[in-house]
């Protein structure tokens, strides 16, 4: 059309844009390692599941409408992007045909039917997406010009590109084609304008005008389709629309084989990471590159939000203003990190002193000046989150908030010692006695007393242990649920034995509060023993445990197979080591926990039992399963107050009370105290029983 | 200011202590900083940290301290001195107070705080002891300390009708009570630093003292033996109305407790 309009702005755009991404590129490359090599064909997969076939939008019964009006636009878009280079061709040579996708190919046709539709539903939804947003204005959206300046950017795209195939078809058909305009006219498959409804439609809307109406219609939108598209682009990478861009690599290189990254093994006494403050997160350029790619990528879209416990009861944990926070933390240090990243370069590379005195003078120069948690991240923010991960189980562009938020922890405890310090007496327990209640660490088995159950240094000769957890030994309702648990066990034959006094808190709360030198501790002692004893198999009905020994032990050197209570009670229902009765009265519920659920996908083995014992069957909650809401006792929210806005425990209580439910089944200790007390507050724990499903399979086995 | 703690080691009363023969039985016990004397380091190190004093601590008997001293180090204690010496094995309170006299006159101290007592033997006597020795003022039970200049402080005294507020001059001698503070719990880079640090390890000897210097041949109390508390039987809870509550206590109290 005019190669040189086409060059210049060819030129203009993608350099504007190429500058950008270079920038952005770079500011990644000068932030930490995070391991994310390998696995291409899992990741592949991630990618064409989650982002390309976009699952957690259009998987979400809740969300469909917008689901799939996401999705729609998504895909129009991925099936325009040959639209677009196909008029970057027509700009330097009439008639261009990309190759195979011209008029000698059936793919040709297919293709331009394909576009032809695909911008009318594109249109469609962008329109939704506007009446969505001004008139239905769903919560968790954040409204802002941003959003309508995008929509309508992209409503500029569909309309010029369709009224641009509408003049020409109006030239070419009605005005007896003056230019000698090229279009598909291959006999085999017919007239291109016969599979092109919609821009015969949109060319009936200007069919009123002249010949050379038609021709200045034509050339102009050519040219407003082109301009947009690169204002377009270069607009993506500046808000929240970077996620087109970013969204694809930001799935592939998505943590694998567990649900995020788990947190780093802290070298505690590593004296450079002292120096550099770099044990755990505390300043903005100690994030890592994943994590500042999840910066880029997050949509602002608030799904997060609305599922998480802290901020749906009101304490102040937004978490898209997390990471928009962070982002401009970020973006506002660019330069400095980079620098950083460059001296630190220079560093490895010299071995002089008084350089490297020089440089470590430099580098604390290059230090935000804002605090990081203070200034950036209000603490009552970090300290609210209970690592439920809610959040990340529905981000459609899996951002992994939680590891970041214990890092920071651990920036706040170890290095700065800024932590609540009502959390001292759990943690004091722990250093003295190996329990946060810091009860006698002699009483640990006294729950089993009478029970015939055998203690390692008896006889370690078992196939299993039994791990009791703190909440099994030392509070007296979870004692119920272990000696429940070891009735099953002993009814099915197995063949287990506990630590006794030997064992101790596995750490995990210790962890999630960013406490790593406790942690260390209890592992450290855990597993010594464990090994000592070659333990190979370990039963616990704790999650928090569960999931700490199955993954975060072996970073130490603690290899078990690792299996939930419930996992075993399936087992051995299958297996017919014992029979369940189908005795339960009243309608039954099932509380997923946390770690149980979302960290260890374990969701089916505990509704298959619990349907075998109810009469009624088993009635879900609303927020069940994946999406499931946290009683508010995990990430060590369990050994601190919860004096902002609404106790989580207590929404949970109500929702269950609305549900009009006789008996609630769980699988974990913190959920069982946090349940009861909900209920005990609403006057509830006589007409509805919180029980452990242990407990339930206890009372209901033959 | 330069401040003396006393700290004692004692052992973790969550533990259950069995008895054999008079005798506690050491096996399966551990030995953790007395709870009273945690509070009197704590508040010695906020007086470092707000008011630049300088910290010691003295710790005595007990065998192998370096953890507990160790980790008030953490806590931010600057120095340490332990003094042991086989013959303070059956030391009580006074001989504490002797031998931590000898401490005092060797260091130039503006205050000594202690735990007002300790969670092993609750006599309560150590600090007074010792300010009586030393000719010093001295106030017990204390909830707050207020440093008004380099001569006075203020402290505010838990007593039987409130609290009360008294003005020292110093040198004095302040006991504390838990409830003065929420000793820190030490974190990382303490522990650390406390790792490298030495402790002043000495025998009655090496104090310029002996054990009849501090009265050792003549102790004035002892230990003649352990013996276990009863355990308390359980309560009886009563329901209904007022009525049948009467008629089933007055009933036991009758029949069963035999006092009617
Ligand atoms: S983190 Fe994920 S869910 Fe939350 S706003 Fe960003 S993109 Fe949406
Ligand atoms: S992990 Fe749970 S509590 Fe924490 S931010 Fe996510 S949803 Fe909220």
């Amino acid at each position: 059309m005019n190669p040189l309009l086409m060059s210049l702005l060819l030129i203009v755009g993608l350099g504007l844009f190429g500058r950008t991404m270079y920038h952005k590129i770079l500011l990644l490359t000068a932030l930490e390692p995070a391991d994310r090599a390998g696995h291409i064909k899992e990741r592949l997969k991630n990618m064409v599941i989650l982002a390309i076939g976009q699952k957690r939008l259009v998987g979400r019964k809740k969300e469909w409408a917008s689901g799939i009006m996401h999705a729609l636009i998504f895909w129009g878009f991925c099936i325009l992007l040959i639209r677009s280079l196909n008029l970057y061709g027509e700009g330097f040579i009439k008639g261009y045909q990309l190759p195979f996708f011209g008029d000698d190919y059936m793919l040709g046709y297919l293709y331009i039917a394909l576009k032809d539709i695909m911008e009318c539903i594109v249109l469609l939804m962008v329109i939704y997406a506007i009446f969505r947003r001004a008139v239905l204005k769903p919560e968790r959206l954040h409204n802002t010009w941003e959003a309508y300046f995008v929509l309508a950017m992209i409503g500029v795209l569909m309309i010029s590109d369709l009224l641009h195939d509408g003049a020409r078809y109006n030239l070419i058909m009605l005005h007896n084609n003056p230019e000698q305009l090229h279009f598909f006219n291959n006999p085999r498959y017919g007239s291109e304008f016969l599979w092109t409804p919609v821009s015969v439609g949109a060319a009936a809307l200007i069919s009123g005008v002249s010949a050379d109406a038609s021709g200045n219609i034509m050339v102009s939108m050519f040219w407003l389709h082109i301009m947009t598209q690169l204002t377009f682009l270069n607009f993506l990478p500046l808000g929240k629309h970077f996620h087109v861009i970013t969204s694809l690599p930001n799935v592939f290189f998505k943590n694998l084989g567990y649900p995020h990254e788990k947190p780093r093994l802290l070298d505690l006494e590593d004296e450079s990471a002292w120096e550099n403050e770099s044990l755990g997160i505390k300043h903005i350029h100690q994030l890592n590159w994943k994590q500042g790619l999840d910066l880029y990528t997050c949509t602002e879209c608030g799904r997060c939000k609305e599922v998480c416990p802290a901020y749906t009861t009101d304490k102040p944990l937004n978490l898209h203003d997390f990471n928009d926070k962070l982002k401009f933390e970020l973006f506002d240090n660019a330069d400095n990190i980079i620098k950083r990243a460059k001296l630190s370069a220079t560093k490895k590379e010299n071995g002089n002193t008084d350089l490297t005195d020089k440089i470590k003078a430099e580098k604390a120069e290059l230090n935000s000046k804002k605090q990081l948690i203070g200034d950036v991240i209000a603490e009552e923010t970090l300290w609210a989150c209970t690592t439920c991960r809610a959040c990340e189980e529905v981000c459609p562009v899996t951002i992994e908030h939680v590891p970041r938020i214990i890092a920071m922890r651990q920036g706040q405890t170890t290095m700065a010692e800024a932590y609540p310090k009502e959390l001292n007496k759990a943690l004091k327990g722990l250093e003295r006695n190996g329990n946060p209640w810091g009860i006698g660490y002699d009483k640990r088995a006294d729950w089993a007393d009478g029970s015939g159950v055998k203690i390692m240094v008896d006889d370690a000769d078992v196939e299993y242990l039994l791990w009791v957890g703190c909440a099994g030994s030392f509070d007296d309702r979870t004692k119920k649920v272990s000696t429940s648990l070891v009735k099953i066990l002993q009814k099915a034959d197995i063949s287990f034995a506990i630590l006794g006094v030997e064992e101790k808190c596995t750490g995990d709360f210790a962890r999630r509060v960013g406490n790593e030198m406790l942690y260390q501790m209890m592992a450290k002692e855990n597993i010594e023993i464990l090994n000592n004893y070659k333990v190979k198999k370990i039963i616990t009905a704790c999650p928090h445990c569960f999931n700490t020994l199955k993954h975060e032990y072996p970073q130490m050197g603690g290899n078990y197979k690792v299996i939930h209570h419930t996992e075993l009670i399936d087992q051995l229902v299958k297996t017919g080591k014992i029979t369940l009765n189908k005795s339960l009265e009243g309608s039954l519920t099932y509380h997923d926990p946390c770690y149980l659920g979302r960290y260890n996908s374990v969701y089916d083995q505990p509704r298959s039992i619990l349907q075998s014992i109810s009469k009624d069957g088993l009635k879900e909650l609303g927020r069940h399963g994946r999406e499931s809401f946290c009683c508010g006792a995990g990430g060590g929210r369990m050994w601190m107050e919860e004096t902002i806005g609404k106790r989580i425990n207590l929404e949970r209580a109500e929702e269950i009370v609305g549900r009009k439910i006789a008996n609630v089944a769980v699988g974990c200790p913190f959920c069982l105290t946090m349940l009861e007390d909900g209920m005990k507050e609403l006057n509830k724990e006589e007409e509805i029983k919180t029980q452990d499903i242990a407990e339930l399979v206890a009372k209901n086995m033959a | 200011m330069k401040i003396l703690t006393t700290v004692k080691k004692v052992v973790d009363v969550e533990l259950n202590i069995h008895l054999k023969d008079g005798v506690i039985v050491e096996d399966g016990l551990q030995y953790v900083i007395n709870a009273w004397d945690e509070s009197a380091v704590e508040a010695s190190v906020r007086l470092k940290e707000n008011k630049g004093a300088e910290t010691t601590l003295v710790s005595i008997g007990g065998g192998d301290n370096s953890d507990m001293i160790r980790r008030c180090y953490a806590m931010g204690i600057e120095k340490g001195i332990h003094i042991d010496d086989p013959a303070l094995a059956k030391a009580d309170s006074s001989i504490f107070a002797k031998v931590l006299q000898k401490v005092y006159e060797k260091g130039n101290y503006d205050l000594v705080i202690t735990g007002k007592q300790a969670q092993d033997t609750d006599s309560g006597q150590t600090g007074i002891i010792l300010a009586e020795y030393l000719g010093l003022p001295c106030v017990s039970n204390v909830i707050a300390i207020e440093v008004m200049d380099d001569k006075h402080i203020k402290v505010s005294r838990s007593g039987d009708d409130g609290t009360e507020i008294v003005e020292l001059e110093l040198p004095a001698v302040i006991t504390v009570d838990v409830s003065i503070n929420e000793p820190r719990l030490p974190q990382m880079r303490g522990i650390m630093m406390a790792k490298k640090k030495a402790i002043d390890v000495m025998d009655l000897a090496a104090l310029g003292t002996s054990p009849d210097d501090v009265g050792c041949a003549t102790p004035k109390s002892g230990i003649v033996e352990f013996m276990a508390s009863k355990m308390r039987k359980a309560g009886k809870k009563f329901e209904g109305d007022a009525a049948e509550i009467t008629a089933q206590v007055v009933n036991l109290l009758a029949n069963e407790a035999k006092v009617l």
